[in-house]
């Protein structure tokens, strides 16, 4: 029995390293070839013979952009919408994920049905009259008017999302903590919060990068340099009668950087979280 | 936070201050009836500052004459004009069905791949954690620029993929993906998968971390394979989280055309020409926006019917 | 615009965010010498020649501070109707030719006759210059520079297999038939089948007889010769085999990127790529430019005018400084060094530069017998969604050319009913 057992997860150990293995690499290649792309000259990539790896090298591509594109204005909007939005999921999304995972209340299916309603209606439609309505407040045109946008629109992701992990959370704990005497609000955020930090953590990642990524109301929200985002920046590059295949390559390569670094640090922060969350349960 | 712990069964002795503590207020606010109302309220202010009037307005324009090009037709209420012509509307139902294409076949892949990659990364097995990176990096890129990188790989004369299949035999010439009605949705579709798997991967993996390994121990002494464990205990705990990622990555799916944009503009002829697209064009090409608001209502209500239809079926809000 | 409509409500929720928005920083328009200016240009050679318009203007009106915004091209009309809309204008607009009918249409546009007519520099212009941005004898913007349809062809091949430069389609299309050779990966014809392919199929349809904007002002295609005219561009792919399979999906990218990578013997372009084609290829021993050819009923090369024009009532004046600035030979020139787009007015397109290059003659005889694009509201929303996927239809065999042309003249009505 145990032979077999240990046989069996030999096999699907070997099996997990050969699905790893292959989708890195599946997802890994096109960025690595956008690299290339972005390190070579423009007539190794405008060529009718493939050139794999480029004898000639140049960092002209990553140059011309730093110094044309004011990429860093257009990486620090980003970086201050991106946050803004985080910071108002974090404290309106959270409470409101909390109170539908932990309260049966009347119409609470059909409120968390309205929450995601929300986000149904096309963006396409939705954009002159949240242009008119931005204007009306005075948000046109700034950091915080795009990040109030993002938001209403990322709360339904976010607060449906946290659910699952709320709901993930074993209820014990928290009606412990209750008997004890803590109040609900002492409840929650001493107890069910640290709990589901790691859904937490992965929740605002997502918010964060749809943030960051986010095209179409970047473009229609914001028109001066002042407040512009990066993948507006990028798409900008994309001339009419120009071909720019390498500072394209290299725009990705350095919209990519930020978000990795991001990662890297709360991946730290979620393997933090999950060992402590160990130690207490 | 205070650190002080006040407790319903242990009142701390009441100063002045302590009469207009927040914390404390909060705290005994938190016993109320009213509580999870409470909770809701910024949130929902938030939203319906933002997002309710834009809505209602979309949902009038489908029942009004507004063409910004043709002022001299007014913008008088005409009913259902928007959607009877929609019904006699070829490109409609052409765009209808390719929405559907799009929509199960991306969501089919990027779902089981996903769950496969977060199955397999949460084995915890040595040297993982740098593949999890990898794994996850496609869905960092903006879609602008995964668009145009496709674009590039798959262009019929630069293209690197047409290269590699040419030198493995499994293509006797470059082939033009996007210039073909029989590969231009599969290769769409492969771009989006690519990109936005991770989003399943990331959230199952997070939700696997949630359930406890008890259950498996317990499966295992009962003699259930890995399959039966998968069907018994891991899809059942993650069902709240898949049914919450499929329903917001349907959303996405149906309402935003930006990859399709970049990579075919619904063509060639209308063989990628999804309704996003279709409405997309329509208000800003054409500037009817009546029609298009009629178009943005019918997605609308196709979502709305899907996400009912879904959570039901799934049973996610039964406790 | 029925924009009360509720909000009111939407307001008072949001007077939160009013709040908030006072911390943030303000736009600073509120100068009555500033003015901002909305463009297309992207690339680096456009933005190197608008940084030199701006280097001159600044020298010439020390008061007046123009700030320059770039909005995406294919944005460009979405993003222009919510300024609109909304009441959110720029003060200066840069308009191509296509689009001016439908901006007119929606009220973007402010008439500039009487400041045009008493301009000084008036008389540099030719008066065609201005009939693609005026309407009902109005005036409403003035040409900063133009666009000439033309083509580039390999003159290496065709030196080699001996063949003239053609003069008409029929001929044009021998000379791609002959030029194909798929051994040696080699098309006749670089077929825009893709993204701004739209405004070829319909110059091709007008050259066999079927214009869609006529004489007297009507507009509607004629089904035969449309016919003929699809039938006789599709078939350089479907019959001849004369053009790279990718043609269904080849933009302007594309087209370019075959021609240069040496896969096609000849492209339909305009002026603005000169500079693209020519720092791969050599002009004049690689590669040459060649006017437009003539079709069976008529020949039709355009000459499409960028223009600038006035969006916002309340600073017009300002406005008007900078936009008539563009007809001064010293910018026209400094535009054409860093861009090669060639000058609108007639006196800076006489610069030796442009008469002294037998590369730009094929462009100086288009001058002469160019004409604009048909502009009427709903025509490019018409040519986008409705030729060009129809077109498409046809070359990839979904489709025959009777219903393809069927299908344009259907959405041709319910654009213009």
């Amino acid at each position: 029995m145990t032979q077999t057992r240990s046989g069996s997860k030999l096999v699907w150990d070997t099996v997990s390293y050969a699905v790893l293995i292959l989708l890195a690499i599946v997802c890994v290649g096109p960025i690595v070839w956008t690299f290339l792309t972005s390190i070579k000259v423009e007539e190794d990539i405008v060529t009718r013979s493939m050139v794999y790896f480029p004898t000639r090298f140049t960092f002209e591509n990553y140059v011309k952009l730093w110094s044309q594109s004011s990429y860093p204005t257009l990486v620090t909007n980003s970086l201050i919408v991106t946050s803004m939005t985080v910071l108002i999921c974090l404290f309106t999304g959270t409470v409101a994920s909390y109170s539908f995972s932990r309260f049966n209340f009347a119409g609470r299916t059909q409120l968390m049905l309205a929450y995601l309603i929300v986000r149904m209606f096309p963006a396409v439609l939705m954009i002159i009259p949240l242009f008119i309505v931005m204007r009306q407040v005075g948000l046109l045109d700034s950091t915080f008017g795009l990040a109030v946008a993002y938001t209403s629109f990322l709360l339904p992701l976010f607060v449906w999302m946290l659910k699952g992990f709320f709901d993930s959370a074993p209820k014990e704990l928290e009606s412990a903590a209750r008997i004890d005497g803590s109040t609900r609000i002492g409840a929650m955020f001493r107890i069910v919060i640290p709990i589901a930090r790691n859904g937490l953590v992965a929740t605002c990642v997502f918010v964060a990068i749809a943030a960051w990524n986010e095209y179409l109301f970047a473009l229609m929200l914001t028109t001066s340099q002042g407040s512009r985002t990066w993948p507006v920046g990028l798409q900008l590059m994309v001339g009419e009668f120009q071909l720019p295949w390498g500072m394209l390559a290299a725009g990705g390569m350095i919209s990519i950087l930020p978000v990795i670094i991001l990662f890297a640090i709360v991946q730290r922060v979620m393997v933090a979280g999950i060992t402590a969350g160990a130690v207490k349960g | 936070m205070s650190r002080v712990l006040y407790t319903a069964a242990n009142p701390p002795a009441r100063s002045a201050w302590e009469a207009i503590n927040p914390m404390r207020m909060i705290g005994e606010l938190s016993e109320t009836r009213y509580w999870m109302y409470l909770l809701l309220l910024p949130s929902a202010l938030l939203i319906t500052a933002v997002v309710l009037y834009p809505t209602l307005y979309g949902i009038q324009l489908s029942f009004r004459e507004m063409r910004l090009n043709r002022p001299a037709l007014g913008t008088d209420w005409v009913l259902f004009k928007h959607y009877a012509r929609m019904l006699a509307d070829p490109i409609f139902w052409t765009a209808l069905r390719n929405t559907a294409v799009w929509v199960t076949s991306s969501i089919a892949l990027e779902f089981t791949v996903g769950l496969i990659a977060a199955l397999a990364l949460n084995r915890n097995l040595p040297g993982t954690k740098v593949l999890a990176v990898l794994i996850l990096v496609p869905y960092f890129l903006p879609n602008v620029v995964a668009g145009h990188m496709w674009a590039l790989m798959l262009d019929p004369r630069l293209g690197v993929i047409n290269d590699l299949l040419v030198k493995t035999g499994l293509l006797t010439g470059y082939k033009a993906w996007f210039a073909d009605p029989s590969t231009a949705m599969a290769a769409a579709i492969i771009v989006e998968a690519w990109h936005s798997f991770p989003f399943f991967t990331l959230l199952i993996m997070a939700g696997l971390k949630g359930i406890p390994t008890d259950l498996y121990k317990a499966a295992d002494i009962d003699g259930a394979g890995p399959f039966a464990q998968l069907r018994l205990i891991t899809l059942p705990m993650l069902k709240t989280i898949i049914a919450a990622a499929v329903i917001l990555r349907v959303i996405g799916l149906v309402n935003s055309p930006d990859l399709l944009l970049i990579l075919t503009n619904g063509g060639p002829g209308r063989a990628t020409q999804v309704l996003s697209l279709y409405a997309f064009q329509t208000a800003y090409k054409d500037f009817n926006f009546g029609y298009a608001g009629a178009l943005s209502v019918v997605m609308f209500i196709l979502l709305m019917g899907f996400a009912w239809a879904y959570i039901r079926l799934s049973k996610v809000n039964q406790d | 615009m029925t924009t009360n409509f509720s909000r009111r409500s939407v307001l008072k929720l949001g007077g939160g965010l009013l709040a908030a928005s006072a911390l943030l920083p303000q736009h600073a328009f509120a100068q009555a010498k500033a003015i901002n200016y909305w463009h297309t240009f992207t690339s680096q050679s456009e933005q190197a020649g608008l940084d030199a318009v701006l280097a001159l203007f600044k020298a010439a009106h020390p008061d007046i501070a123009v700030t320059p915004e770039n909005i995406p091209n294919p944005e460009f009309m979405a993003k222009v109707t919510a300024a609109v809309v909304s009441g959110s204008r720029p003060s200066v607009t840069m308009v191509a030719s296509e689009r001016f009918k439908d901006l007119l249409a929606m009220g973007a546009l402010i008439d500039m006759t009487d400041r045009v007519a008493k301009w000084e520099r008036r008389k540099d212009f030719d008066d065609k210059r201005f009939e693609s941005i005026s309407a009902d004898g109005k005036v409403y913007g003035v040409p900063s520079f133009a666009f000439v349809d033309w083509m580039y062809y390999r003159k290496d091949w065709f030196d080699e297999a001996g063949i003239a430069v053609p003069t008409t389609l029929a001929e044009m299309r021998d000379a791609a038939v002959k030029l194909t050779n798929p051994s040696k990966g080699r098309y006749g014809y670089g077929l825009r089948g893709g993204p701004g392919g739209q405004n070829i199929i319909i110059n091709i349809m007008e050259a066999f007889g079927s214009p869609v904007l006529h004489a007297d002002g009507k507009i509607g295609l004629d089904r035969e010769k449309a016919i003929q005219a699809i039938d006789f561009y599709a078939g350089l792919l479907t019959k001849d085999h004369a053009v790279p399979p990718s043609a269904a999906n080849d933009g302007y990218r594309q087209i370019v990127e075959g021609f240069q990578t040496g896969q096609t013997a000849m492209i339909y372009h305009h002026t603005g790529s000169y500079q693209d084609i020519a720092s791969k290829l050599k002009p004049g021993v690689e590669f040459g430019t060649m006017a437009i050819p003539a079709g069976p009923a008529t020949r039709v090369a355009r000459l499409a005018y960028a223009y600038n024009t006035i969006t916002k009532q309340e600073d017009a004046d300002t406005a008007w400084q900078w936009i008539k600035f563009w007809g001064e030979p010293d910018a026209a020139v400094a535009f054409l060094e860093k861009t090669g787009y060639f000058p609108a007015s007639t006196v800076a397109a006489q610069d030796k530069r442009i008469v002294g290059n037998p590369m730009y003659k094929a462009a100086a005889d288009t001058l002469g017998f160019g004409i604009p694009q048909p502009s009427f509201p709903g025509a490019a929303g018409w040519a986008e969604s409705s030729v060009l996927p129809n077109f498409q239809r046809v070359l990839i065999g979904q489709a025959t050319p009777e219903q393809a042309v069927d299908e344009m003249i259907t959405a041709l009505a319910e654009a213009t009913n």
